[in-house]
This record gives structure tokens, sequence and C-alpha cells, in this order.
């Protein structure tokens, strides 16, 4: 397969952003779709970016997320900040496809100047902004042009922590801890066994969990990496902090040879 | 040749994107002459993945009426959300809130309405018929509404419905059907949701059981297994 | 549609205190079409040995004179009759030889091992996966149903007379809400010193 086949044409073949131009013109031998009779949208995520890791904790939340942006197995991009601050009490957090994050992240920005230059002191609550993306992505959805990523929202509703996560489907969710793409299966286990016994942790235990989940994920997901961002909500307000580096212990696989 | 493989795989990849995703989930609705119980389960899953073990299918839409649903979650958001601007428009043209039947029939044809693309959502509405007995009424993803005292769906309808039938129908057995109380009806659906929990491994956690009576609507929840 | 739930049945078994039950429907049909409304999936093999066959109906006459061909040649060279769980491996080891080229059957042993009159019960897949559950098994097309009823009916330690009533009821109740099985179903309570046969009559729809 050639550069031009496979997902990567199919990629510039979509029609729903600016290689829309493609459409009905025959160059680089593309079949335009609507000679077919239909209209093909749905894509493939092509930059993509991996697990997004939310705890809450007692008095609020903290979220986690790398740095790395892939290229198919190619680690193309190394410095794709994906929490995105809203206000004082919101971040949100994204997985996937890092384009269609960047689209939406735009939109929000919009909001926020709108909802600023209104200058009533209101700002928008974490619940509010989870139940407009389950309606966007819903959309997006049923038009078969879905935003490919998943979503977390983090932050304090009325001072209590709050944690919801949307998918591209539209299913939207609250639960005291989220975890997406490769860290539902590796984190969300770590982060259940942390709350069994004590819902709310305290924010130092509840981060050295999320910075333990980051490390084994940096062991086993392939798609992950050493740096990432974490970010905190609680009453300092939220707050990104300086991309951090995992230290990891290669000394717990047996069988590798250390000269 | 290449122009043939280019374009199967751009078909392929047509069909790669599914709007619908099953969520699992069941629901379990009983009528009694003046009570009528609607309970879910608490699961919300995808596959082998368990999203939330703490999100109730219950809906309450008014005073009598909850409405339970499960299946593509992502639907389910969207039709009650547009179920509930419904009845406030309802409210605000006639000066009352919708009844039961009233409501039943919207939700019927809310769902025939998208009849070409549907909501991939089981639903069971529980509340009052218009004599002020309770009733049930369950739908089809197209809007199909029957009738009827007692319903079991979702991804365990099919374990819990002839236990129902069973207990509550009393279906092969001799004894003359007497009304069934409200505690009766109660301990057959706990019995029910713990049995299918152990078969069903999209149902579990713990179930949300909603008593609705002429005083109003009443909260208990179960703790299931939760593996 | 599977070739699984082509013909439809559905057959349940039970264990209880000293003894065990097997039961099953009467109908043979095809697709949404009733041939016979008498149609065994049980068959005795031994004084205390049944072999329930649900699945595809010429496979459960193929099975079931293939399995006492088998049998006969073992207890004449043996000189001795055939325990349940020998049996139940000798099944196991008939339906793997097919592994690529199944018969469509999913068989349920019951009995009582020899000497010890222990209740036994076992089911398998088409292939001759083997499980030997404490409680109940099911099989057939109306498995889903029968899943949800035993499991809230069944109980350990029931007698004969209990066994009986609790069986019948979960296969009546389950196959009732299956299109594939019903019109009739029969019942065999197995203890050390008989056999006691009920044919049941049902909702006819």
């Amino acid at each position: 397969m050639n550069f031009y086949g496979g997902t990567i044409h199919n990629g510039f073949n979509d029609s729903r952003n600016s290689f829309g131009g493609f459409r009905g013109v025959d160059d680089y031998n593309f079949q335009p779709d609507i000679d077919r009779g239909f209209i093909t949208r749905a894509h493939t995520p092509l930059t993509t970016v991996t697990s997004v890791l939310a705890l809450s904790y007692e008095g609020g939340v903290v979220m986690a997320a790398d740095l790395v942006g892939s290229y198919g197995s190619l680690m193309r991009f190394k410095n794709c900040p994906r929490i995105m601050r809203v206000n004082a009490n919101v971040v949100i957090g994204a997985s996937g496809d890092y384009a269609d994050f960047q689209y939406l992240q735009q939109i929000i920005k919009q909001k926020i100047i709108e909802e600023e230059c209104l200058d009533d002191g209101i700002s928008i609550k974490p619940r509010a902004l989870f139940c407009w993306l389950t309606r966007v992505l819903y959309q997006r959805r049923s038009k078969f042009d879905p935003l490919w990523n998943t979503f977390v929202i983090a932050g304090l509703q009325d001072g209590q922590p709050y944690i919801s996560c949307v998918d591209k489907l539209g299913t939207g969710y609250e639960d005291k801890q989220v975890a997406t793409g490769f860290g539902s299966h590796l984190a969300t286990p770590l982060f259940r066994e942390a709350v069994e016994n004590k819902p709310l942790p305290s924010k130092e235990e509840a981060i050295a969990v999320v910075k333990k989940s980051l490390e084994i994920l940096f062991y086993r997901d392939a798609r992950s990496f050493d740096k990432y961002l974490l970010a905190t909500v609680d009453s300092n307000g939220a707050v990104i902090e300086e991309p951090q580096l995992i230290k990891p212990d290669w000394s717990l696989a047996a069988l590798t040879e250390c000269p | 040749m290449a122009l043939v493989l280019k374009n199967s795989s751009a078909a392929l990849n047509q069909h790669s994107f599914s709007p619908y995703a099953d969520n699992g989930g069941s629901i379990v609705a009983v009528a009694g002459d003046d009570y009528v119980v609607i309970a879910s389960d608490s699961r919300l899953s995808t596959g082998y993945s368990i999203y939330t073990r703490d999100q109730s299918k219950l809906f309450k839409l008014s005073n009598d009426s909850v409405l339970g649903c499960c299946g593509c979650w992502c639907d389910v958001l969207s039709l009650t959300k547009l179920l509930e601007a419904r009845m406030q428009m309802y409210l605000h043209e006639h000066q009352k809130v919708m009844s039961t039947p009233a409501i039943s029939q919207m939700l019927s044809t809310m769902l025939y309405y998208k009849r070409l693309f549907p909501y991939y959502i089981l639903n069971i509405l529980a509340g009052f018929d218009n004599d002020g007995k309770g009733v049930v009424y369950s739908y089809d993803p197209i809007g199909n509404l029957e009738k009827s005292k007692f319903k079991a769906g979702g991804s365990s309808g099919a374990l819990l419905q002839p236990v129902l039938d069973n207990q509550l129908g009393l279906s092969n057995i001799k004894e003359k059907p007497e009304a069934i109380t409200l505690e009766k009806a109660l301990n057959v659906v706990k019995d029910a949701f713990i049995s299918a929990t152990e078969r069903d491994i999209y149902t579990g956690d713990s179930i949300i059981i909603n008593i609705i009576t002429r005083e109003g609507i009443r909260e208990e929840k179960l703790e299931l297994r939760k593996d | 549609m599977s070739i699984l739930s082509y013909n439809g049945g559905a057959v349940v078994a039970m264990k209880g205190k000293n003894c065990v039950a097997i039961a099953s429907d009467k109908k043979f049909g095809i697709q949404l079409q009733l041939i016979s409304k008498e149609f065994p999936k049980i068959f005795e093999m031994g004084p205390h040995l049944y072999v329930g066959l649900p699945g595809l109906a010429t496979d459960t006459q193929t099975v079931h004179a293939r399995l006492k061909f088998r049998q006969n040649l073992f207890e004449l060279k043996e000189g001795t009759r055939m325990s349940p769980k020998v049996f139940s491996s000798m099944v196991s080891n008939m339906l793997y030889e097919k592994r690529f080229g199944p018969y469509f059957v999913e068989p349920i042993v019951v009995g009582l091992e020899p000497d010890t009159y222990e209740p036994f019960i076992c089911n398998m897949d088409l292939i001759g996966n083997v499980c030997f559950p404490e409680d109940f098994v099911v099989g057939g097309t109306c498995e889903d149903q029968l899943f949800g009823t035993c499991e809230t009916m069944w109980e350990p330690d029931l007698s004969p007379d209990d066994l009986f009533e609790t069986i019948s009821q979960a296969l009546m109740s389950a196959f009732n809400r299956d299109a594939g099985s019903g019109w009739g179903a029969v019942v065999y309570i197995i203890e050390k010193d008989k056999v006691t046969t009920r044919h049941l009559k049902t909702r006819m729809d």
C-alpha cells in the first residue's frame, strides 16, 4: 500500500474539513465517494493521544495525561498538551484524535471569551460543560461524522469534587474516578482499589496513585510517554503544573540485562 | 485493481464507525393496584469493561411516573432529555403534569419518529393509569408499546421474564392468583436480580428500586455482586 | 440462524438429595413450522443413566444411536454397566472426534453413580467440553430463560417430590417464553430404587 493508499488516503479524502476540496475531483486517483451515491464521513483517527487519568480526593480532583502524539505506531509529536484549563473550577482532558481535540478546544475557548464578555461573574460549572459535551458529541455521531475523542471533565461542582467522561458517541457518565483508553484497563483497577475503603483519599494519596498509574501505563502502553502534565482543581483553583517526568524502574524487568 | 482495493478499503472504513454501543443493564417493573415498583441495576458497561458501577437507569418524569431505560446509553441520555423538555412544554401549554398514559403515547411517537435511525433503547415506563391503578408500559426500540402488569427487559430480560411469569403471573400454578402485595413484589424483584447477576455479566453492582405509591416515590438500594 | 436452533428444543437437569432429575420439552419443529409434538430428546442409557441431546434433531438421533453402539461394545467387552462418569467421557470423546465438523447437539448426562448412588449431572458443548456443576445444567433454545428460572428456583437437597415440582416449574416457565421449544414436557426423576416418568401438559402455542 503506497503513501496515498489505506487509512492516510481516507484521511485526506475526508470531506469534513479543509481537505473537502478533493470532493468530486479525480486527482490522485481518488474515487469521489459522492459518485457512489453516498457520502463517507466517518474517519479513523490520525494523530492520537492515549489515556487520561482523573481521581477525586478530599476537597478536589487530580487529572494527569502524558504529552505524546502518536501517528499510528510512530511517536510523532512529543509536546501535545491535552489538559485544558477552562476556568478556576474546571479542567478537561482529551484522548483520541488530537486534531479533533484542538478543534473543540477552540470552540470552548470562544465560549469562555463570550462568558467573560458578559462580565457577570458567572463561569461554567463542570456538570454544565459535561452536558454540553455530550450534546456536541452526540450530534456529531448522529451525522456519522464523530469527533474521535474521549473527554474527561474534572473540577468542583458547587464545592464538591466532580469527574465525568464523554466518548465519541456521546455516552456520558459521572464517577469518583475515570481513566480513558488503555488506562481503563490498567489504571481503573488501581483507582478502585485506592478508593475501596476510603472513598475520598487525601490529595497526596490521590496524586501518588495517579503517578503510579502513569508509571505502569508507561511500562505497558506502547503509545504512552514518560513526560506528562498533572492538574489539580481544589480551593486553590485549577492548576496545571509544569511537565514532569516519570522515573521508571526497569529493575523489575527480571530478564533485562544490565550492563 | 489498485483502484478496486482502495475503494474496498474505503468501504471498510465506512463501516468501522458504529453509532451504537451496547451498554448493558436490566430493568424490571411490577404494578399492583395501588403501587408500582420499578428497578434497574447500576452497572454501565461496554464489552468486558465497566464504565461505572453507580449509574441509575431510572428517570423520574413526574410524581407518579418513572421511566427505566437501557441499551445504548448515548441514546438514553438524548431521549430522556428530549422527553423532559416535551413534558415541560406540555406542562406550560396545558397547566398540568402529563399523566402516565399520556407519557406512554408520547414516548411511542417519539421512538417511531426515529424509525429509520432508531434510539437503541429498551424502555419500560411505570406509573398509574387513568383509573388510578398501577400500570407498566414496555417498548421496543422503534415504539411498539405494550401495557402489562409486570415486565423485565434489557441484557437479562430473557432470564428475568420467566421468573416474573412464574412468581407474579402464577402461570402453571393451580392456586387462584391473588393480588400481589407490595412486599411480595419487592421480594420477587430483588430475588430475580440476584439470580440474573449470577449469569449475566452486563448486570450487577447494585439495584436501585423506585416504589411509586399515591404518597410519592420512595427509593431503595440493594448491593449485588460486583464481578 | 444457528443450526443449533433450527429444530428447537430444551433440556434441563437438576441435582437433589439422593436423586437427580432431567426434563425436556416434546417439540420437533423446522424453524417456525411445527412437525411433531412427541419427539424424544432424553434417552435411557442404563438403569440409573440418562442422556439429553438438545440441538439439531437429526444429530440427536444419530448421536443417540452411535452412543448406544459404543456403550454396547464397552459393556460386552468389560462385562459391566457403564457409570455416568465413564459415559460422559465417552460422549465428550466422541464429539471431539468430530472437532472440525461437529454434531450439533449439546448433551446433558445425568445419573446415579454405581455403588455410592451419588447424584451425577454434567453437560457439554457441541465439541465435547465437559462441565460438572453442583446444582443444575441447562441446554437448548431457551437456555437463557432456563438460567433465570433455575437460578431462582433451585435450592440444595431437594426431595424427589420437591425436585419434580422445581424442575417442572423451571422448564415450563422458561419454554413458555421461547418460540423454539415447548408443546408438552417430560420429566424423569431418578432415585436409587425407582425412576419416575411424568408427562406434563402445557400450553400449546
